[in-house]
């Protein structure tokens, strides 16, 4: 069974409108298997996505590039409990939370 | 999720961006592609109990912005495609992963099976999905 998403990339496009990545500290809501964060992550300064999923989170980690584990994390846990300090990110992504 | 959205504004810093990006439900077009062009055969069916989840992220985001945490910027929808190469793979994938989501109809099934098979080889189906993006500026309430 395989499916392809996105080929057009139209998501990358529109989420790089929405913001500059550059350098910027970037908490991800909802990650995923990492798909939409392989889109924005080299540009970013640091990343951090969350999901509750524990089986996504560790297609995420092995998947991640080798020039991005010095600054992609992935960990388990709750939106309404994020377990980070006051003001620690430039840009929250709620990622496709339906 | 407003519980949520508290915290978003918690951890982000003065000013900082807030990207909401969610599929929203909107009896998604199932389509057959191929070289020769695309051509719709049919729509999915919504389950109601996304579509009050839908509704329900809307009023929280809209909560958001009444308690003064967020500032919404600018929203656009765009197109998501999930292609396949058979109808067979869609409809395991389907059964598999969004059985909470959507239904498609045993006469859709048909038409879909007939549409795919009657074109041309290279043809795969496909679904577009309706997304929509919102850019939210943190703003402290006053």
């Amino acid at each position: 069974m395989t499916v392809q998403t996105d080929p057009e990339r139209t998501e990358s496009k529109y989420i790089k409108r929405y913001a500059d990545f550059t350098g910027k500290r970037v908490l991800e809501i909802g990650c995923g298997d990492g798909r939409l964060t392989w889109q924005y992550a080299k540009s970013a300064g640091w990343v951090t996505g969350i999901d509750l999923h524990r089986d996504d989170l560790r297609v995420a980690t092995i998947d991640r590039p080798a020039d991005l584990e010095h600054k992609v994390v992935f960990t388990r846990a709750d939106s309404i409990h994020l377990p980070f300090a006051k003001e620690s990110f430039d840009i929250a992504i709620l990622a496709w939370s339906f | 999720m407003v519980h949520a959205l508290n915290e978003i504004h918690r951890v982000l810093v003065n000013r900082g961006s807030l990207i909401d990006l969610r599929p929203v439900l909107d009896r998604w077009p199932i389509e057959v592609t191929s070289n020769s062009g695309n051509h719709e055969v049919g729509r999915v069916t919504d389950l109601p109990e996304p579509v009050v989840d839908d509704g329900a992220a809307d009023q929280a985001m809209a909560e958001a912005e009444q308690h003064g945490w967020f500032v919404r910027e600018r929203q656009d929808v765009f197109p998501f495609f999930y292609y396949w190469d058979t109808p067979k793979e869609m409809r395991e994938y389907i059964d598999k992963s969004w059985d909470d989501v959507i239904r498609i109809e045993d006469e859709l099934w048909s038409h879909l099976g007939t549409s795919w098979a009657t074109a041309n080889a290279d043809a795969r189906v496909r679904i577009r999905l309706k997304m929509m993006i919102t850019g939210l500026r943190k703003q402290n309430p006053s």
